[in-house]
């Protein structure tokens, strides 16, 4: 009896996971179809602000001095993880075809 | 026309007080004088120097450098910041911030760059330091104040640099808040969680509020008094014009002017007294006039040249004795 039991307890359990596996499924499809395009463009716009923050804060990494060097140093710890996206991102070459991306 | 002591008997609330000026002319030398009267009339008062030299180590003959607060005689405290070691050990709480925050060992040699070479930028000691001032004064342990800054320039700096810092501190909130907003919405369509902006935002606020609250403080005239030493010559009044008019633009007022190292008019009357002597002293008569057409009624106090350089404590009380007790002022009458 026991036995049983918790074999069908197991069945139980593998047909959820299955269940929510199709859910996760559908939900990135549907995602995908609508929302993702957004989210992109979201992303993107974050960025750009993230970058516009990181040169008022970090300008003089660059040259471009704004912020007096000692908030500067108190506010660079936050940016850490954008200082290289960012520097690669002000320093490329840009071209016609950055438009098309 | 007010004397030093009417002028603050008329303004009990003044919390700061700021001698400005050009070099050598005797600014920290009357900090260290309104100090030591403060001390003396019931008042516990900071003196505070902002110049990168060790001045008013030399005029308590003390080595008070880099020492913190002092307390150098009954309340009269003073501090004389080290910037070059508060810069070092600020570089060392940045990185080891860095450390903890994202759990390395190794500082990415980009920013430790970075780190290293902002120690040498001519800003960093003037932020460093006006940053020192404004957490001293936040605290509001003493009263009052007093400061010494070094050529004016620099005091004027420091309250124009708190104006435009609240103003890109302002834009980088904004940026702030609008990335948070779009990484909250990208997320949410996204279906992860972001992490916090609070702490950044929180960053960015307390320097600002710091920022604000020294401005404050520095263009109410009710709260702080700027003073301009002066001497009898030229150069120092044509600075003394240049830095009001300055001051008028920052909407800070000028409490008044400090003349020093004026030679007694009686040395004119003496038979004994060489004519080179004579000259300094005629000439000085001259700019007195000019000092008395030009800045006439806010001249506060007329401070004596004395027979040697007013140093140790017993030549401090002798200036505040002419500061406050016998500001000579009748050489404008």
């Amino acid at each position: 009896m026991l036995r049983r039991k918790k074999e069908k307890e197991e069945k139980e359990k593998e047909g959820e996971k299955k269940s929510s596996e199709v859910k996760e499924a559908i939900a990135g499809l549907i995602y995908g179809m609508s929302a993702h395009a957004v989210t992109r463009q979201m992303l993107k716009t974050r960025m750009y602000l993230e970058h516009l923050f990181m040169l008022i804060t970090l300008g003089d990494m660059m040259g471009i001095p704004i912020l007096p060097p000692y908030y500067s140093l108190k506010l660079l710890p936050y940016a850490v993880p954008n200082v290289k996206t960012w520097k690669r991102s002000m320093l490329k070459e840009r071209d016609v075809t950055d438009m098309l991306y | 026309m007010l004397s030093l002591k009417e002028f603050f008997e008329k303004k009990p609330r003044i919390k700061v007080i700021v001698n400005a000026g050009k070099g050598g002319l005797g600014k920290t030398t009357s900090s260290a004088a309104m100090s030591y009267w403060f001390a003396k009339n019931g008042k516990k008062p900071l003196c505070f120097s902002t110049d990168p030299q060790a001045s008013l180590s030399d005029i308590f003959e003390m080595d008070i450098f880099g020492k913190g607060i002092i307390e150098i005689e009954k309340n009269l405290f003073v501090v004389e910041i080290d910037a070059d070691r508060r810069i070092k050990e600020f570089q060392e709480e940045v990185r080891n911030k860095i450390k903890t925050m994202y759990g390395i060992d190794e500082i990415p040699e980009e920013i430790d760059e970075y780190i290293e070479t902002s120690a040498y930028e001519p800003a960093m000691h003037e932020s460093a330091t006006y940053d020192a001032m404004a957490d001293l004064l936040s605290k509001g342990e003493f009263n009052p104040y007093v400061f010494d800054m070094p050529p004016f320039g620099h005091g004027v700096r420091m309250v124009s640099m708190a104006r435009i810092l609240d103003a890109w501190i302002d834009k980088m909130e904004e940026t702030r808040r609008k990335a948070a907003e779009y990484a909250q919405a990208a997320a949410y369509l996204k279906g992860i969680s972001s992490r916090s902006e609070e702490e950044i935002l929180n960053e960015l606020r307390s320097i600002r509020e710091k920022l604000d609250f020294f401005r404050e403080v520095l263009t109410d005239p009710d709260s702080c008094a700027f003073f301009m030493v002066i001497i009898p010559e030229k150069m120092a009044i044509l600075d003394t014009e240049r830095a009001i008019e300055m001051f008028r633009k920052l909407d800070i007022e000028m409490a008044g002017v400090i003349v020093n190292q004026v030679y007694p008019r009686e040395l004119l009357d003496r038979p004994d007294v060489g004519e080179f002597l004579k000259r300094r002293v005629e000439m000085q008569q001259a700019y007195l006039k000019e000092i008395k057409e030009k800045f006439g009624d806010y001249v506060r106090a007329v401070v004596p040249m004395f027979d040697r350089e007013p140093k140790g404590m017993e030549m401090i009380a002798k200036v505040a004795e002419h500061l406050f007790e016998k500001p000579g002022l009748e050489v404008f009458e």
